[in-house]
């Protein structure tokens, strides 16, 4: 975790424990948060009960991430589960999790009554429906993006959390980089106009060039449980752990691993959170070779209506990449570091000026002269995050809406999930914001789901 | 002409340059309905590369075939597919077979095909997702039907499937939510 990011939750704790009267470090202690509590209400210790879906490398990060808020008190990681025991293992050699309960199958986490919220750290085939058995077991949800698979997972999860009443965060948290901030105040001001194009870019999907043949899986591992409801085939070590990304079923490539970070930071920015594109049209290169099937490189334009702009995804050749821009020593602080991520990001397009920001994840560096600008007087203020997982635990206790929730998350990886069905299908897509379907094509429609293997389903 | 099509496709799907197959399977699109048969014919080929090129050549057939407006074609491709789910090809593709059907055939088309493959132990879980998502009556009434004579333990599967196609099933409390079950 970075410096920066550490300082501002400190700070936000300090400021958030304040305001109920409670010291930084000072939140009263093991009062079981059920007896004081209701699903989807936080109880009168402001101590939340967590429990960790996943444990693998990307869980593992956000198990840090909750660190400050697991300092100042205000959260206790009570649990953790994993399908793959080596998962497990290395949390235990690490001592990642001294004194959380060890958990093979969520399931039996969600059983739990005392545990108030889940961290989501699975693989993406997954999320979908672990989301919504969280939300119908009444724990508040934080779940690493994309959100979803499917257009039918997304709808699902969207009602569910409503339905519950719980607090739910998707894990796009480039929303809440202090950067992120200066970017969004930057173009909510008008600074370079009405924008009528964000152009993302990134690098390429890898190959896998291994050659690497099906096989038992490692005894460690549940196989079936890791598949959960996707549709069976015979293990082979090019899935997993991790490499789930390059999978379409699974992951879907960079433009859902990162589409999902740079598209959110852009939807929030130009305020579309609640809106969609009209029409999806992807071009893009396969691998020439091994298991991984999501497009190498990659084209997609999005077309949006009232207000007018486009948004487009090019996954392109590091070397034609934008270059990153140089910071010097002298501005640099805590919260100002140098572009770690120069491979990716996005390029704002007004009228008649343009801004850019690398990164978008867990770093989101803008240009200089957005981080020089100095708002005049009236200027729009915006909301800056306190961070992304401080957000969401002040969201639990106030009840107000997280920054990046289930409908956000729900919009940006339906943008993700509809470039990859345009690039499959080879066509452009029409897409109806307010039913949230695609209309007239008919196999496209069909993919809007994925039927989902028993027992594992929304 | 289309035998030369289908000549010039299949030898560049067993090409030793990756390149070449993936120029090959991506062109499969515009060959169509007669170059299934070849094309699963080499997808259970031992050099894995060329295997997964043929398959993703039938994929690509099938995506094309969807396009709106395709429809002579979409039918001469569902056709093909349905030569192919036989004990003869190996359960793997058939299986992906299953699932290419679940995307461009009518339910009237394939209702009965999917049925009889929900009695294989090896293949009606697919079977059973592909009736899913086709919409129409036919393929409700083969999941109807289904819950009558599938063996006991496939029962909560199907009901799974007629819930999301809005039916109610009383008697068969959901279950996904409950430990130790495992996939059928």
């Amino acid at each position: 975790m970075r410096k920066g990011s550490q300082i501002a939750r400190r700070k936000f704790l300090t400021t958030a424990a304040k305001s109920v009267g409670l010291g930084a470090v000072g939140f009263p202690h093991i009062i079981p948060s059920d007896v004081l509590s209701a699903p989807g209400r936080m109880g009168a210790n402001d101590r939340i009960y967590i429990g960790h879906i996943g444990m693998g490398g990307r869980a593992r990060g956000l198990w840090r991430e909750l660190k400050g808020l697991r300092d100042a008190g205000a959260a206790t990681s009570v649990a953790i589960c994993d399908v793959d025991r080596r998962a497990l293992d290395r949390t235990n050699k690490d001592s990642v999790a001294p004194g959380a309960q060890v958990y093979h199958d969520y399931r039996a986490l969600l059983e739990r009554k005392d545990i108030d919220a889940v961290v989501i750290g699975t693989p993406d085939h997954w999320h979908g429906v672990q989301f919504v058995h969280a939300a119908e077991s009444g724990k508040h949800i934080y779940c690493e993006k994309p959100a979803c698979c499917t257009i039918e997972e997304s709808r699902a999860m969207v009602a569910a959390a409503e339905k519950a009443g719980v607090v739910s965060q998707i894990g796009s948290k480039g929303r809440s980089q202090p950067e992120a901030y200066l970017m969004h105040r930057y173009l909510a001001n008008g600074v370079i106009g009405r924008v009528h194009h964000v152009e993302c870019f990134h690098y390429p999907s890898p190959v896998d060039d291994s050659g690497t043949p099906d096989s038992d899986p490692p005894p460690e591992l549940d196989w079936d449980l890791w598949l959960g409801p996707l549709r069976w085939r015979p293990y082979n070590e090019r899935y997993c752990p991790g490499r789930f990304r390059w999978m379409m079923e699974s992951g879907g490539g960079q433009i859902r691993d990162r589409g999902a970070h740079v598209m959110s930071c852009a939807l929030w920015w130009m305020g579309a959170d609640g809106t969609g594109p009209v029409t999806v049209k992807a071009t893009g290169t396969p691998p020439d070779q091994g298991v991984w099937d999501a497009a190498v490189l990659m084209e997609v334009t999005y077309t949006f209506k009232n207000p007018d702009w486009k948004m487009t995804w090019t996954q392109m050749p590091e070397e034609d990449l934008p270059a990153a821009e140089e910071r010097t020593p002298d501005e640099l602080n805590d919260e100002i570091t140098p572009i770690k991520r120069p491979g990716y990001g996005a390029i704002y397009h007004g009228e008649p000026g343009t801004c850019m920001h690398w990164g978008g994840d867990g770093g989101t560096w803008a240009e200089r002269k957005v981080r020089q600008w100095q708002p005049p007087a009236g200027a729009k203020e915006v909301y800056r995050s306190p961070g992304h997982f401080e957000d969401w635990y002040e969201c639990i206790r106030s009840g107000r809406k997280p920054i990046m929730d289930i409908r956000a998350g729900a919009g940006v990886a339906n943008l993700c999930i509809l470039g990859n069905l345009s690039y499959l299908l080879g066509r452009e897509l029409k897409w109806d914001q307010e039913k949230q379907e695609i209309v007239g094509d008919e196999q496209a429609r069909r993919l809007m789901t994925r039927p989902q293997r028993h027992p594992y389903h929304l | 002409m289309k035998e030369a099509q289908i000549e010039q496709l299949i030898a560049g799907i067993k090409s030793q340059e990756p390149e070449q197959r993936t120029v090959a399977w991506r062109s499969a699109g515009s060959v169509g309905a007669p170059a299934i048969q070849p094309l699963a014919s080499l997808a259970a080929e031992r050099n894995h590369e060329v295997g997964r090129a043929a398959n993703r050549a039938i994929w690509q057939i099938v995506r094309s075939a969807g396009t709106p407006g395709q429809e002579e074609g979409k039918s001469e491709v569902i056709g093909a597919l349905k030569a192919l789910l036989t004990g003869e090809t190996p359960v793997s593709l058939q299986r992906d077979i299953i699932w290419m059907l679940s995307e461009i055939a009518c339910a009237d088309c394939v209702a009965d095909d999917l049925s009889a493959l929900l009695q294989s132990p090896e293949l009606r879980e697919d079977a059973r997702c592909a009736l899913e998502r086709i919409p129409g009556q036919s393929s409700l009434n083969a999941l109807r039907e289904a819950l009558q004579t599938v063996p006991e333990d496939f029962k909560m599967n199907i009901v799974q499937s007629l819930r999301a196609k809005g039916e109610e099933v009383p008697g068969y409390p959901c279950r996904k939510l409950a430990l130790a079950e495992r996939a059928g």
